[in-house]
């Protein structure tokens, strides 16, 4: 019975080998992968500039040489932005604008004044969102903070929120207001400052790089179904012994196990590429360093970790709609457009018409969460306020599980004539 | 061992492709000889369960073979008319993808694959990728994919269309070789292909079987006679508006002139055998099978 059971499970794995060779043998599958490669090192670089450094001749340096001056920089205010903390930036940058590099007419000498922030910026940033207007970051508000407004940093979190929640400008419900308040003020403070500038480069683009990794996932996998008819190989298919069971099995798990391990595979080369150039400094540090406004009391390890599961689940999404267009359809080419409906034209579709309620919940929304986790998208189930994030994730893995036995079924009773 | 037909239509968008069929199979080769569009292919697929019959039912010793789902197919090998592969894959690999799909361990498997290559005169294209053999190689492959599971009933359409006239009779030549203590169903329009090695002949003409039996049998189902006569060259023409003419050759003297009638189309012509290229003719109305057929 054992060893039945181990030849039958090899059976299953020379079937899945040989649908991988499948996918991987054909010369437009060789090209979209090599695609892939190309974009990974552009979005890599892409995202290593977005480190910039000034240094104290007033010069400009970015990417993997500039993060490390950066860092370095960072590093010396590095520890929890305390009371003292905040009230210490707040003379650190009055001092320097009081320096006659600042107030000299030269832009070269002001770039040198500029230099000297660089330490401080992100506790400056801080106090800058703090002492702005609710939409409108003012880059100058630090200027015009004392040294004892700065220790309400936090507070003022919390009641420009409140303000805001009053003002009549939004449309939530109470409840929905009572959930943000309270995530909040349950944020925890103080804040601890570190270099996280690597972190925030990774997470800034990596919706872009989801997205293409997500439609080439898709690409891949449109043709494991569609190509038995369009090669004609369906009649000895459909005919042999396990041609209506097991060898459909193992279509489904090529698919699976193609969309998974690229996009295991690629995220990692992403990230470690980007994080070994720029630094894996602060990922403790809550994402609110980056995201004022976020209602999610995460840090930044744990938004890349939700940002690349939702990034997952939308791809897997996304490749078994395809699967079962090219299963249904048994075209290749109707099954690559799939992807593409289902990431790019319900974005645009939602901004051609509005839609709010219901356009939170559209599959492109997983590869957004970077974004979303700036946002208040609220929903409230069952008389309780969640995220959306907390909603779309095991919606649509659950939508990717019930695909499964639909997908399933429609290739088993195909008919050949 | 019983294969069995019964009532079995194919309709097609009120198109009827197969139209209430009754047959029985046992051991043996079964020619199902028609023209272009009688059926034969939908019949077969049919028969492997590729397609789903409208009405009617195909029972293999007594059960529904598409209820008996892949206890059915693992008997069974399937060569089809037009069929492609993975161009990308080389013929070994190809055949053992089709064994793995076929349920055969691996160990046998590749046992299996070496002999059929060798079998079917693929040994020195062994490593070839699909894509770059020639038409008779791919069908060679072909039938060494229907054989890999020693199959009960193998299922050929027309294996040897399109074939030139030397590998035609070694196509032949294997499949008569293939076809001992199995039921072979083999279709063509080609009379020649089937003549000397099935034991049972169909005729099939627009979706239904008109004459089934032997060679013989089939022959002698013919009501009409054939006849032998030379007639002037300006005469031909004349004859072909009368009667059904299954062959021609010019000679010297005139033309000869090998007829199907019921009476004696003229003075001289002498009464000879019929073949089963006349039955042909004369049930469908057109030649058998194209020029090389004749060998
Ligand atoms: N899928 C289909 N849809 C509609 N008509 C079909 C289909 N398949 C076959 N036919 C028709 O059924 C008839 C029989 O076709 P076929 O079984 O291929 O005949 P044969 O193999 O004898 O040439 C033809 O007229 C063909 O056009
Ligand atoms: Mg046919």
């Amino acid at each position: 019975m054992c060893s039945y059971i181990i030849l039958e499970k090899r059976q299953v794995m020379k079937m899945l080998r040989f649908e991988i060779k499948k996918v991987f043998c054909t010369f437009k599958n060789k090209m979209a992968v090599v695609l892939l490669l190309v974009i990974l090192v552009a979005v890599s670089m892409l995202t290593m500039n977005r480190v910039e450094y000034t240094d104290s001749e007033g010069n400009h340096i970015s990417g993997m040489l500039g993060a490390r001056s950066l860092r370095a920089e960072k590093k010396k205010w590095k520890g929890e932005i305390t009371e003292d903390v905040l009230e210490a930036v707040v003379r650190e940058n009055e001092a320097i604008n009081n320096s006659p590099e600042a107030l000299s007419d030269d832009i070269a000498e002001q770039d040198k004044a500029y230099a000297k922030k660089q330490g401080i910026s992100g506790i400056a940033e801080l106090i800058n969102n703090a002492y702005s207007e609710w939409r409108d970051y003012n880059y100058f508000a630090i200027d015009n903070v004392s040294a004892k407004e700065a220790k309400r940093v936090y507070e003022r979190r919390v009641s420009n929120l409140k303000t805001y929640l009053e003002s009549g400008e939004e449309t939530f419900t109470d409840s929905e207001k009572n959930y943000l308040i309270r995530q909040y003020e349950d944020l925890h403070t103080p804040f601890y400052y570190d270099y996280t500038d690597g972190w925030s480069a990774l997470l800034q683009n990596i919706s872009t790089f989801i997205l293409v990794l997500a439609l080439i996932i898709g690409f891949l996998v449109s043709g494991i179904f569609s190509s038995e008819f369009q090669t004609k190989a369906d009649a000895i298919f459909f005919s042999a012994k396990l041609g209506r069971s097991r060898a459909v099995l193992s279509k489904m798990g090529a698919g699976f196990l193609i969309t998974t391990v690229f996009y295991i595979i690629f995220m990692l080369l992403y990230t470690l590429v980007v994080l070994a150039a720029l630094g894996t400094d602060g990922a403790n540090c809550p994402i609110q360093m980056d995201m004022w406004r976020s209602v999610y009391n995460i840090t930044f390890l744990q938004a890349y970790l939700l940002i690349v599961a939702g990034g997952y689940v939308g791809t897997l999404f996304a490749a078994t709609l395809s699967m079962l267009a090219s299963a249904m359809t048994r075209s290749t080419a109707t099954a690559i457009i799939v992807p593409f409906i289902v990431l790019c034209a319900f974005p645009f579709l939602s901004r051609v018409i509005t839609l709010p309620g219901i356009c939170s919940f559209f599959p492109d929304q997983l590869l957004e969460i970077y974004i979303t986790l700036k946002d208040f998208v609220l929903v409230e189930l069952g008389g309780k306020v969640v995220n959306v994030i907390a909603v779309i994730i095991p919606i649509y893995a659950l939508a990717c599980l019930l695909l499964e036995p639909i997908l399933y079924r429609v290739y088993k009773k195909a008919q050949v004539s | 061992m019983e294969l069995k037909f019964e009532d079995l239509t194919k309709k097609f968008a009120g198109f009827t492709a197969v139209d209430h069929i009754n047959l029985v199979m046992t051991n043996g080769v079964y020619g199902l000889l028609g023209v272009n569009g009688a059926g034969k292919t939908t019949l077969m697929r049919m028969l492997c369960t590729l397609l789903e019959p409208s009405s009617g039912t195909i029972t293999y010793n007594g059960n529904n073979i598409f209820k008996m789902d892949s206890e059915y197919r693992k008997r069974l090998g399937y060569l089809p008319q037009e069929f492609g592969f993975y161009p990308e894959f080389t013929v070994k690999d190809y055949l053992l993808y089709i064994a793995a799909i076929k349920g055969i361990r691996s160990t046998v498997a590749r046992k299996r694959v070496r002999e059929l290559i060798a079998k079917v005169g693929l040994s020195k294209a062994a490593d070839r990728k699909m894509k770059k053999l020639s038409g008779g190689m791919k069908r060679r492959a072909g039938v060494a994919q229907a054989m890999l599971n020693n199959p009960e009933i193998l299922v050929l359409d027309e294996p040897t269309a399109g074939l030139d006239p030397n590998e035609r009779i070694r196509f032949r030549n294997l499949i008569s070789e293939l076809s001992e203590e199995r039921l072979v169903l083999l279709s063509t329009h080609i009379v020649s292909d089937i003549e000397y090695i099935a034991n049972e002949i169909w005729l099939m003409k627009d979706g239904t079987i008109m004459h089934k039996g032997t060679a013989d049998e089939i022959i002698n189902s013919m009501p009409e006679n054939v006849w032998q006569c030379f007639v002037e060259k300006g005469m031909v023409s004349e004859y072909m508006k009368r009667y059904k003419i299954s062959n021609m050759k010019a000679e010297p003297q005139g033309v000869e002139l090998r007829i199907i009638s019921l009476e004696k189309p003229s003075e001289d012509a002498r009464r000879i055998e019929a073949s089963l290229e006349d039955v042909f003719l004369y049930y469908f109305g057109e030649k058998a099978g194209d020029e090389d057929a004749a060998v």
